[in-house]
């Protein structure tokens, strides 16, 4: 397939929008023939008072697989991020939210997570080895 | 028995050119460039928002440093940085920084 930009661009928001859907499955659907109320509308993933061992569960399925390789939009190991600098897993997951840094996928996760949440995740990832 | 010698060399050259990075050189060049932030071997960040990068995966460190050297990725300290390295100076530093053992970084999560 031609990797244009365009292309590039179209596959980037098919896979952030895969990732809100499969993230929001837990939640029981509107009916088909009512408008969601504002409530339903909201973003799946700002409903957290979720656990951290279940809120991480975003971020295991590639970075907490040892060796493990994205697919898309190149090939090349998924970064360690355990053990990482807390102040850097909040700075790369800002900058992913504002855009600054342009991985599809990464973008999809960052724009749905609160600066509080972010910290969470980096202080639960930014631990030491046990 | 030349004819093998012959196929390794030849096999050994195309290795380690795929190899790509040399982690001694890379160790010289970290040494000039990188050390003062990250230290020497990329386990000692000099502040709270850089990275570890001792132990972290060599293809990943090539991605990232090509990304500060050509605009895609943004960081104004970076930039200067990555774009004064040539391909080859990234592939090395990647080498170096991705082999070392000693480091914060770990699978446990």
């Amino acid at each position: 397939m031609a990797n244009t930009p365009m292309v590039q661009a179209m596959l980037g928001a098919l896979i952030a929008f895969g990732m809100q859907s499969a993230l929001a499955q837990g939640k029981p659907k509107p009916p088909a023939d009512k408008a969601p109320s504002v409530q339903e509308n909201r973003p799946a993933m700002s409903e957290k008072s979720l656990p951290m061992e279940n809120f991480h569960a975003q971020c295991i399925g590639c970075h907490g697989i040892p060796g493990y390789k994205t697919a898309y939009p190149e090939v090349y190991h998924v970064p360690r991020i355990a053990g990482q600098q807390p102040g850097y897993i909040i700075a790369a997951l800002k900058a992913y939210k504002s855009g600054e840094r342009s991985h599809p996928s990464m973008r999809g996760i960052a724009a749905s997570l609160s600066e509080e949440e972010m910290k969470q995740l980096a202080e639960y990832y930014g631990a030491p080895a046990k | 028995m030349k004819r093998v010698a012959l196929a390794l060399l030849a096999f050994s050259i195309a290795a380690s050119a795929y190899a790509g990075g040399n982690a001694a050189k890379g160790k010289e060049k970290a040494a000039q460039v990188c050390a003062a932030c990250h230290g020497p071997d990329g386990n000692k960040p000099s502040a709270p928002d850089q990275p570890v990068l001792a132990g972290q995966y060599e293809d990943y460190l090539v991605r990232a440093l090509t990304d500060y050297k050509n605009g895609r990725r943004n960081n104004a300290i970076m930039k200067g940085f990555a774009g004064q390295l040539s391909k080859q100076d990234i592939e090395d530093l990647a080498a170096w920084f991705s082999s070392q053992q000693q480091t914060a970084l770990h699978d446990q999560r």
